[in-house]
């Protein structure tokens, strides 16, 4: 490759590519995380203290996460939410990513994608508060039910995770349509009509031929938004009741409220590798490897 | 098994385009039946209405005598080969042959002992296992054609299964096909634009065109006795004469094709005297003239082709604007003529089809 490099663009340019592809790689994305890790092993200590007795490597900060019962449930509680908010999006997703890839009309197709792209044209804190308009106690979807006479009192939809739950899967609903819907694209129309000729009911039509197919592209999907959702600040921050606390909001306050970066580093690798975790367990589930995700 | 298909007033409008036009057919139990036209001329259309993948705009689809119209694709008792085969590549070749069972809620061992029996039947012994893509064009095939077979239909259609191969085992597979059909006793509906393949294997072909059936009939009738202009030129190769009717006599027709002369042929659809003609003659009945011969017609020679068991030659009649083929013997001519050299042809009034001129059916809409 380096060698079709300097083919093409000469000595010079290829070195100051390179290096600057090193120097984001290593400088921009390796070291601040060895930073963090290096950190979340330490205490948190006054300017005067670093380099004294007390600044030895400890796993102090992650006895706090163990021993600390809210922080440890709103920790699974993350990861469960999580998984419910990319199970959600799949749901939501795979009917209109079908729709697209094998019903659809160019125009059609045309059509709805814009209309699926134009929201992400807006700041995700705007789009995410519009939800908190929407959902809340005197807002017009409650305004909407009362009228169709489908309710006879508002409901509270941001006490508890129904809130939070609709802004996630409201803000990452293009993570998981757009890689279905190219894993989708590619099925032959001629399988679903052989499935059919052979007797296959819709049901199984999409159990049998066009999940199998779509498999790298809804495990893509899936990795994404679980990350996404995971790692999500706005959307809980906004929409989260006091009972809805997301765990990056735990970090968040380590780092700014409480302003121990030693503990939020900690927390912080914890999400990380549990997401690297996840990513793991998804693709061992669908069977499927790194190159199938990148396609 | 009453497996007939019946067709009755079927067409199929697509907006302003008319892909069939009304039509009624009978297909028998059992038979072999072809529907063979160029692309485009609704032949996939039909199958899809059979196949119950299209509601046609008007008609009705009877198989074994029972009305198809409420009943959906997946409830028809049909089976189709597609084209591109459209095997699941993500199910090993057992998997594939048994999908339409494992729908049907056989059970795993029962299912395991069709798919065995089935693939015994296409010549693929114990490759159950096998994964589609470790397979070769030939053997994808005879899968496709086990997966059709499991469910047992009444009807098989094929959507010019062998397009896809090449030559030598498209011509193996021909036979091997016929030979399944022979031994499944399964109506078969096959389209294909390839007429060597409709006319080696069916009991009756269609020739379609724009929509339109022009001729039903066994393929030694279309190739002996076409009824339209198009049959005549779409089946076999065939010398078209252009001329007028001089007079008609009983099954015959006397034909005036201008300075090249006078010639007899059969009628081969309804023709009225000075009505414009076509006369249709096939380059293997044009022979060295002899005494008895009322059709005469003298040539020279252009290119002469040695192609082993026989000759064929281009020949030309100054007054004719085509050129005309000669398909010979090679015992008649060998060695004997070469470009330029004169020849007298003569040929039956028998073998000689005159048709009429007027042919609205290849500028309809295609």
């Amino acid at each position: 490759m380096i060698k079709q490099l300097t083919a093409r663009f000469g000595r010079p340019m290829t070195l100051v590519v390179l290096l600057l592809l090193w120097f984001w790689l290593i400088v921009l994305v390796l070291l601040p995380q060895l930073i963090m890790i290096d950190y979340s092993f330490k205490p948190n200590l006054i300017p005067s203290q670093l380099g004294g007795p007390e600044d030895v490597y400890t796993l102090g900060n992650y006895q706090t996460l163990i021993g600390n019962d809210i922080h440890r449930t709103i920790f699974f509680k993350t990861i469960w939410s999580s998984i419910l908010v990319t199970v959600l999006t799949l749901l939501v997703s795979y009917p209109v990513a079908y729709f697209l890839a094998q019903l659809a009309t160019a125009k059609q197709v045309m059509l709805i994608a814009l209309l699926l792209v134009i929201p992400y044209w807006i700041n995700e804190i705007l789009r995410t508060f519009s939800w908190y308009l929407i959902l809340s106690f005197q807002g017009p979807l409650n305004a909407l039910l009362l009228g169709l006479g489908l309710i006879d009192r508002p409901v509270r939809f941001l006490t508890g995770d129904g809130g939070v739950l609709i802004g996630m899967v409201y803000a990452y609903i293009l993570f998981m349509v757009f890689p279905l819907y190219n894993a989708i694209e590619s099925l032959d129309n001629n399988q679903v009509r052989a499935a059919r000729n052979l007797g296959a009911g819709l049901l199984r039509i999409h159990w049998r031929i066009v999940i199998p197919h779509a498999k790298p592209g809804i495990a893509t999907g899936c990795i994404m938004v679980f990350m996404l959702a995971a790692g999500s600040y706005a959307v809980p921050a906004l929409l989260g009741s006091p009972g809805s606390r997301w765990f990056t909001q735990i970090i968040y306050n380590w780092f700014f409220e409480g302003g121990d970066w030693n503990m939020g580093a900690a927390y912080a690798f914890v999400l990380l590798i549990l997401c690297i975790g996840f990513i793991a367990a998804v693709m061992k589930v669908f069977r499927i490897g790194l190159g199938d995700i990148g396609k | 098994m009453d497996s007939r298909v019946h067709l009755d007033n079927i067409s199929m409008k697509f907006g302003d385009f008319t892909a069939v036009h009304p039509l009624d057919l009978d297909i028998q139990s059992g038979e072999f039946f072809s529907f063979l036209g160029p692309s485009g001329c609704g032949k996939t259309t039909l199958l899809n209405i059979v196949s119950g993948f299209l509601e046609p705009t008007t008609g009705s689809v009877n198989i074994g005598n029972e009305p198809m119209a409420a009943v959906p694709a997946n409830k028809r008792p049909t089976s189709m080969i597609f084209q591109n085969l459209a095997l699941f590549p993500l199910m090993s070749v057992a998997e594939n042959i048994e999908f339409g069972l494992e729908v049907r809620g056989v059970s795993k061992v029962e299912r395991r002992k069709v798919s065995d029996r089935l693939l015994e039947l296409v010549d693929l012994p114990g490759s159950g296992q096998y994964r589609i893509d470790d397979l070769s064009g030939g053997q994808k095939q005879r899968v496709a054609i086990a997966r059709a077979l499991a469910v047992e239909p009444k009807v098989l259609l094929l959507d010019e299964p062998l397009s896809a191969l090449d030559l030598k085992l498209r011509q193996h597979m021909r036979t091997e096909l016929k030979e399944i059909q022979r031994r499944t006793e399964i109506t078969f509906i096959y389209i294909t634009h390839d007429q060597g393949e409709a006319l080696t294997m069916s009991d009756r072909v269609a020739v379609m065109s724009a929509g339109r059936l022009q001729q039903v009939d066994s393929p030694i009738e279309l190739y002996r006795r076409p009824k339209t202009a198009f049959v005549a030129e779409f089946v076999g190769e065939n010398n078209r004469l252009p001329g007028k009717v001089v007079s008609v006599d009983g099954e015959q027709v006397v034909v005036d094709c201008g300075a090249a002369g006078q010639f007899r042929g059969q009628m081969g659809a309804r023709l009225e005297p000075g009505q414009p003609c076509g006369l249709y003659v096939r380059p293997e009945s044009l022979q060295a003239a002899t005494e008895q011969d009322i059709n005469r017609l003298d040539v020279s020679v252009e290119t002469v082709n040695f192609e082993g068991a026989h000759l064929t030659l281009e020949t030309r009649h100054a007054q004719l604007p085509t050129q005309i083929h000669v398909q010979a013997d090679q015992r008649a001519y060998g060695g004997q003529v070469d470009q330029g050299s004169s020849l007298s042809l003569g040929f039956q009034a028998d073998e000689t089809v005159v048709l009429p001129e007027d042919r609205p059916l290849e500028t309809a809409d295609d």
